[in-house]
């Protein structure tokens, strides 16, 4: 329980961080907006819209930072998404976890690798010259990974016998795999030059899990604990870098000024 | 934007918060051998009554089975059983449990211990995060329980020992009946 504060709290100071980030951004970003509205105003007062189109790709931050500060935990997750229209985007994560979880009664080892795929929905309608994204999305994820059973305790609400509680075991169950559909809501925000920062909160559901026999998946990668029932929650901290491959524009007359 | 912005914040703080995970007593776990105890004396199928019985299996020394773990330590009553339903731990560890059921224990002059010897095989099972695993026993098919007297005999109590069911897999079931 403690961790769980511990972890909760240093997610709002992230996230507090972010915020800070974000209006910075947004300020420093109007006035850039409003002095060139005013300049294309003199000109034309058809308001061009640019649109960048390109490939955005980042990394998952605080996976990385817990797999600093958590003993037990080592995850790297790689983001993208790519821009299909002016506010559809093709997401995907890809990411590799390796957590021991120690229970009360259980001590086990999930390894493996992860791929989420789907779409991002910008709901965020941009001033001229900004990228930032609020956005809506899905993800199917499917997960291939082992656990290993490392040790466990044998039940026993009537102990008479002083038989060891713990035995140490090994066993190491692979082939697992597990499906699951993901529903997304994020900020994105340009916070330098194509620099992005974001976070994104899931909500996910397991649609198929492969179980071991005489064993359970209790941490799935990509998909987090699944002992909260078939619905779960997860949380990203991204830092990624846009790369314009090409622009559009609603007027291609305006594209010379650009 | 905020209001998004706020409700995911909340929605995040909620999802920190855990149920406790504690072992569910009315989990199935290991179970106990259950013995249920009828009349020799009767012809059909009648119900009898254990009077202060003690259980100590060997290897234990004097440490009886706690029947009645909720009296003090210092209570003899603690580990006789009355009544017509016996629950019996067996050893996880092993494949054998032996044990030294007197009847009318403390009662000078009535005493009476049998041998019971219960041979079985076990394996564990998963139950959840929670509880861990379980160990269930199947009981040897050909000689699942040799009942023997003690090394001075007193004659044997249990008239007739009948397994009902080898599989143990609760102790919402009976596995054993025996007749005195």
């Amino acid at each position: 329980m403690k961790s769980m504060y511990k972890y909760a709290f240093s997610l709002l100071l992230v996230l507090g961080s972010f915020l800070g980030h974000a209006q910075t951004t947004k300020s420093k970003d109007s006035i850039g907006t409003a002095v060139a509205t005013a300049s294309t105003v003199k000109k034309d007062s058809v308001k061009p819209k640019t649109e960048r189109y390109g490939l955005r790709l980042g990394i998952d931050a605080f996976k990385l930072s817990r797999t600093f500060f958590e003993k037990e935990y080592r995850g790297l997750e790689l983001v993208g998404d790519f821009k299909l229209t002016r506010k559809h985007y093709i997401a995907a994560e890809l990411g590799n976890e390796n957590k021991t979880v120690q229970d009360d009664h259980l001590n086990f080892t999930t390894k493996g690798t992860y791929l989420k795929a789907g779409f991002d929905y910008n709901m965020y309608e941009n001033w001229l010259g900004m990228h930032n994204m609020l956005y809506v999305g899905m993800r199917y994820g499917i997960s291939s990974f082992s656990q290993t059973l490392n040790s466990y305790t044998v039940y026993n609400a009537h102990p008479y016998f002083g038989e060891a509680a713990v035995t140490p075991e090994g066993t190491k169950y692979e082939g697992l795999s597990a499906q699951w559909i993901e529903v997304v809501a994020g900020i994105k925000a340009e916070v330098l030059n194509n620099l992005y920062v974001g976070f994104s909160f899931r909500i996910n559901n397991i649609i198929s899990n492969k179980v071991p026999d005489n064993f359970d998946n209790l941490y799935i990668p990509g998909f987090g604990r699944t002992y909260g029932g078939n619905v779960g929650a997860g949380f990203n901290y991204t830092i990624s870098y846009f790369l314009p491959l090409y622009k559009s524009t609603i007027k291609p007359k305006e594209k010379k000024k650009n | 934007m905020k209001k998004i912005l706020l409700l995911l914040v909340l929605a995040f703080s909620f999802s920190g918060c855990e149920k406790d995970d504690i072992c569910d007593a009315s989990t199935p776990t290991t179970p106990r051998l259950v013995i249920e105890c009828y009349d020799n004396a009767n012809a059909t199928l009648t119900l009898k009554n254990l009077t202060s019985l003690k259980a100590i299996a060997t290897g234990m020394g004097t440490e009886a089975v706690a029947f009645n773990p909720s009296l003090p330590i210092t209570d003899p009553s603690r580990y006789l059983y009355t009544g017509s339903k016996l629950y019996l731990p067996l050893r996880t560890d092993a494949t054998t449990t032996q044990y030294a059921l007197t009847l009318n224990s403390g009662v000078a002059g009535s005493e009476n211990t049998d041998i019971i010897t219960i041979n079985y095989a076990h394996h564990e099972v998963y139950v959840s995060r929670a509880c861990g695993f379980k160990t269930l026993f199947d009981l040897d098919p050909t000689t699942p329980i040799v009942q023997t007297e003690p090394a001075t005999p007193d004659g044997a109590w249990i008239q007739n020992i009948t397994v009902i069911k080898p599989n143990l897999e609760s102790e919402n079931e009976v596995h054993v009946q025996i007749r005195f």
